[in-house]
């Protein structure tokens, strides 16, 4: 089929807002499955994804459309991650389209994330086509959302289709807008081969699998090609396409968008975003930049039973084939025992890898609270890169400290600006500047506005985005980028129980919080610690400053009262239960503390 | 209690079943409330035990009783079957405190109850007082203690109060109506009736019990010297040649069985090996205010218990719960609060 009859476009869309129903009815629509085919939303295809309701791992499927004027199209919808974590991942998706669907819910407008990958959608060009989702609920007001689109992106009421995913109402009108307003893919077939990589994931018996989009050139089976950014070299074992099923196919032409099989051993030798070429008589120039997703969220991941290490790295391993961005170091902890320093892309993305730690390896594990990486210069002009609290250097030998920032974007109701203001100021925002998007249907909410900040990434850590959502009765909503390292002012602070510091409690603070954070920390513990034979002091410490501290008094009674012929064997179980009880128990020094313990200190925010 | 003749038929056939030939040095008619017999019945049951066994001429026979089930002539009439010690569940002196635990008697009750049994010529009577109720004080329960001693028994039990799940106390807590225990307080009552009824002349012969002089309870001494013991009837506990045995407690299934002259399954049966008659003869042992002998351990195990228990020994010592006197060891007044973290330490 030709160039021109080719249409590769994604869907924006935020959560729940109707992007894996309308990827599903667009595939039965065209005929590309049949309706008792469908498995409900098929382009999630982890477990995880579906119960989550977002999609980790891009995909691409190829679907035929016999449009109204009788022409035969090849759609490619390639699929895009919904979650901020994976914005890098979503930019080279984007990077590998025409055309943009962006969907936005009737019931509840334009959201912050939505709008960021529209930004990004207009930046690479992308022909957007806007969709009002769910017009069939009753809760749909369509005005204002049209209102939105009219004042945020500019498009007219007559450019925006209205759509019920759910019912297929609308969608063979956005079908013929798709072939209508998408461009072909442009692109010359007798150039050397230039593809962009923007998914891959690792099958045991073709290695990689890299989802790529041909700009230039064709690829065919058995090709020797060349990563232009990371230098790797594989031969294609296979081409193809998914239709959703996978198909093999001789080739791969200019304006394709399919799969090559690498025989590739891990994900991070082929790596999304870089540019595909042949091994010899390649092209010069990449499609675009390549640079590896970086890791902005570190925490340490450690067995429960510290038997299971072993478990546990192998679970990393199998994991990390499939995930590039997943970074990960040994490290070891006297109270935790061997487990690994880890980095994610962000919260979402270290929730999701705890969970299929737990779930498809069952793990139980302990995960210390999540920090930033820090640039940390020493005054002997040393610059080090610490992502573990532990590693920090003593006060004195540190000359400045640069933490990451992001830029965030709120999108709330009026109402609540003074709520928002006041939650990002006591996370050391800094105000930009506030855009009106349109009056909102209910009065009192007053209008949607756009409020503009810079924030440690470090804040956003925390309880942020809960707060964010329960300050503002659930009507805000967020999204950040990396903007850059500023200067930092922080401490490590530090948990000792009857002076013995507990390493896996130690955080990185900023020392005006030092009292508050302390308070909490000792307060929690000794809620959580079990009285023992002896007093235990608890403090909070940066250095050698004490900010806090809390007494756990001796324990003075433990009695069984009654024991008679009767009580014996009943009493006795009591005892063994209490052996066994001090068995689990992990020991501070002298003190014994209770797993759960150390996990409500873990999790303490 | 229409089953009552048949409980008693079923019990003498097991008293002929398990206890012919055995020597008695006491006999409890305890854990239920074996006022509900009559005093025929009573009767019935010790010309069983003297048919069959050899109960000694100086035995202790302990009676049960709870204040508010006794009519007068009965307390006359079962010490004239040779029942010698009594054991009065008194509880509380407090009204608010009994309707608390659900009793049915008062404290006017109670005493009268005590004076009916001095007056019917026992002249070994035990009452027991809870401790660590919700809603007490030092203060409440130094009361209930003085009302206690003004009855001059020659044994006290004081029990902590300890939550059951399932029961309705342990449902009033949970549900706030009730305070928790204070364990603080709880603590602190103990260590108030020590010195209270040490100056009173009582011997704190066990963790939760005081005897004047001579009046310790040969039969529970049974127990926590871990020597053997036959348990009879329904939910009846033995120690026997070192198996730790219990009776069904289904009392159908306890009349069923013997209506057909057949015994029971035992709803419990543990045999205790070596290391786990050493472990709890010490754990018993040491409720004792004499704790155990090094002695007597090796006597009885041929076990130095002394160097085999070194690290535990020391430990406890260490943490001012253990005392080292006479060739033995036994529980500091810290380490009788905290019992238990001494004795988890001495099992296998």
């Amino acid at each position: 089929m030709s160039q021109s009859a080719t249409r590769n476009f994604c869907i924006i869309a935020h959560i729940d807002h109707g992007k894996s129903t309308l990827a599903d009815r667009l595939i039965e629509m065209t005929g590309t499955l049949r309706h008792d085919e469908m498995c409900e939303q098929v382009m999630d295809s982890m477990e995880l994804e579906r119960e989550r309701g977002i999609t980790i791992k891009a995909k691409a499927i190829r679907l035929r459309y016999l449009s109204k004027d009788s022409h035969e199209y090849r759609l490619n919808l390639i699929d895009t991650p919904g979650h901020v974590d994976f914005s890098y991942e979503v930019s080279r998706t984007i990077a590998a389209c025409e055309g943009a669907i962006l969907v936005i819910d009737a019931t509840q407008g334009i959201q912050a994330q939505t709008l960021a990958n529209v930004y990004l959608a207009i930046e690479y060009n992308l022909e957007i086509i806007p969709v009002i989702n769910k017009i069939d609920l009753p809760g749909a007001d369509i005005p204002r959302v049209m209102g939105e689109i009219k004042s945020v992106l500019g498009y007219d009421e007559d450019a925006v289709i209205q759509i019920s995913a759910k019912l297929g109402l609308g969608v063979p009108e956005l079908l013929e807008a798709i072939v209508a307003r998408v461009p072909a893919p442009k692109g010359d077939g007798k150039l050397p081969l230039r593809a962009l990589i923007f998914d891959s994931h690792y099958d045991p018996y073709k290695g990689v699998v890299a989802y790529l989009r041909v700009a230039d050139g064709n690829i065919n089976k058995g090709d020797d090609l060349r990563l232009m950014g990371q230098g790797t070299e594989f031969k294609v074992l296979e081409a193809g396409y998914f239709a959703p099923a996978q198909v093999a196919a001789l080739r791969l032409d200019v304006g394709d968008v399919g799969y090559v099989a690498t025989g590739l051993k891990s994900v991070g030798e082929c790596r999304v975003g870089d540019t595909v070429t042949l091994q010899h008589g390649g092209a010069i120039q990449p499609l675009i930049g390549y640079h590896p997703a970086k890791a902005m969220v570190f925490a340490g991941i450690y067995p429960t039973q510290t038997d299971d290490y072993h478990e546990l790295r192998e679970a990393m391993e199998k994991l990390s084939l499939n995930d590039a961005s997943l970074s990960y170091e040994p490290e070891s902890s006297p109270l935790l025992g061997h487990g690994f320093r880890c980095g994610f892309l962000g919260l979402l993305h270290l929730d999701i890898i705890v969970e299929r730690l737990e779930r498809e390896f069952n793990l139980s594990l302990v995960v210390t609270s999540p920090g930033v990486s820090l640039t940390v210069t020493r005054t002997s002009g040393e610059v080090l890169t610490v992502v573990n609290p532990n590693e920090m250097p003593l006060p004195h030998e540190i000359a400045s400290i640069e933490e990451p920032w992001v830029s965030v974007v709120i999108i709330t109701p009026s109402k609540y600006i003074g709520t928002v203001m006041d939650l990002v100021r006591e996370n050391y925002g800094v105000y930009k500047n506030t855009e009106y998007l349109g009056q909102l249907a209910m009065s009192e909410l007053g209008q949607r506005v756009q409020l503009h900040y810079d924030m440690p990434l470090r804040s956003i850590l925390t309880t942020f985005h809960d707060q964010l959502k329960s300050r503002t009765q659930g009507y805000a909503s967020l999204d950040y980028e990396f903007v850059g390292y500023r200067i930092a002012n922080l401490s490590k602070i530090d948990v000792l129980v009857n002076d013995v510091a507990v390493d896996a409690f130690s955080r990185i603070i900023p020392p005006d919080k030092a009292h508050e954070i302390g308070e909490a920390l000792v307060k929690k513990l000794k809620e959580m610690i079990p009285r023992q034979l002896y007093q235990v002091t608890l403090q909070a410490a940066i250095g050698s400053k004490i900010v806090a501290r809390a007494d756990i008094s001796a324990k003075r009674k433990d009695v069984i009262a009654k024991c008679y012929g009767g009580d014996i064997t009943r009493k006795r179980k009591l005892l063994d239960k209490q052996k066994e009880g001090k068995k689990k128990m992990r020991q501070i020094g002298k003190v014994e503390v209770p797993k759960e313990a150390f996990l409500s200190v873990l999790k303490l925010q | 209690m229409d089953c009552l003749p048949d409980y008693v038929k079923c019990l003498r056939k097991e008293i002929k079943s398990r206890a012919s030939g055995l020597y008695f040095h006491s006999l409890y008619f305890g854990g239920g409330t074996p006022s509900l017999l009559s005093p025929s019945q009573v009767a019935d049951i010790l010309a069983g035990i003297r048919t069959a066994a050899h109960l000694l001429p100086d035995a202790e026979i302990t009676f049960e009783a709870n204040p508010g089930t006794l009519a007068l002539p009965y307390l006359p009439e079962i010490k004239s079957l040779g029942i010698n010690r009594l054991s009065l569940g008194i509880q509380s002196f407090s009204g608010a405190e009994l309707t608390m635990l659900g009793r049915l008697h008062n404290a006017a009750k109670a005493r009268q109850a005590y004076k009916q049994a001095r007056a019917a010529g026992f002249n070994n009577i035990s009452l027991d007082l809870i401790y660590g109720l919700p809603d007490s004080s030092v203060s409440s329960f130094k009361k209930n203690l003085a009302e206690a001693l003004a009855l001059a028994p020659e044994h006290i039990s004081l029990y902590g109060l300890t939550l059951e799940e399932d029961t309705p106390m342990y449902r009033q807590v949970q549900e706030g109506l009730l305070p928790e225990i204070n364990a603080e307080t709880a603590a602190d009552q103990y260590q108030a009736a020590e010195d209270i009824l040490a100056k009173a002349g009582y011997r704190h012969y066990e963790i939760s019990n005081w005897a004047k002089p001579g009046y310790e309870s040969r039969h529970n001494l049974t127990y926590w010297q871990n020597r053997p013991y036959l348990g009879l009837g329904a939910a009846g506990h033995s120690f026997l040649e070192n198996w730790r045995l219990a009776n069904t407690s289904s009392l159908d299934e306890y009349l069923n069985r013997w209506q057909n002259d057949l015994p029971p399954t035992p709803s419990e049966n543990i045999y205790l090996d070596l290391e786990n008659q050493l472990a709890e003869t010490i754990i018993l042992g040491l409720r004792l205010d004499k704790g155990i002998t090094a002695e007597d351990i090796e006597n009885r195990f041929g076990q130095h218990v002394m160097d085999k228990y070194f690290p535990v020994i020391q430990e406890c010592t260490g943490l001012g719960l253990l005392e080292k006197s006479d060739g033995g060891i036994s529980l500091t007044p810290r380490g009788r609060l905290l019992s238990n973290e001494v004795f988890w330490r001495f099992l296998p």
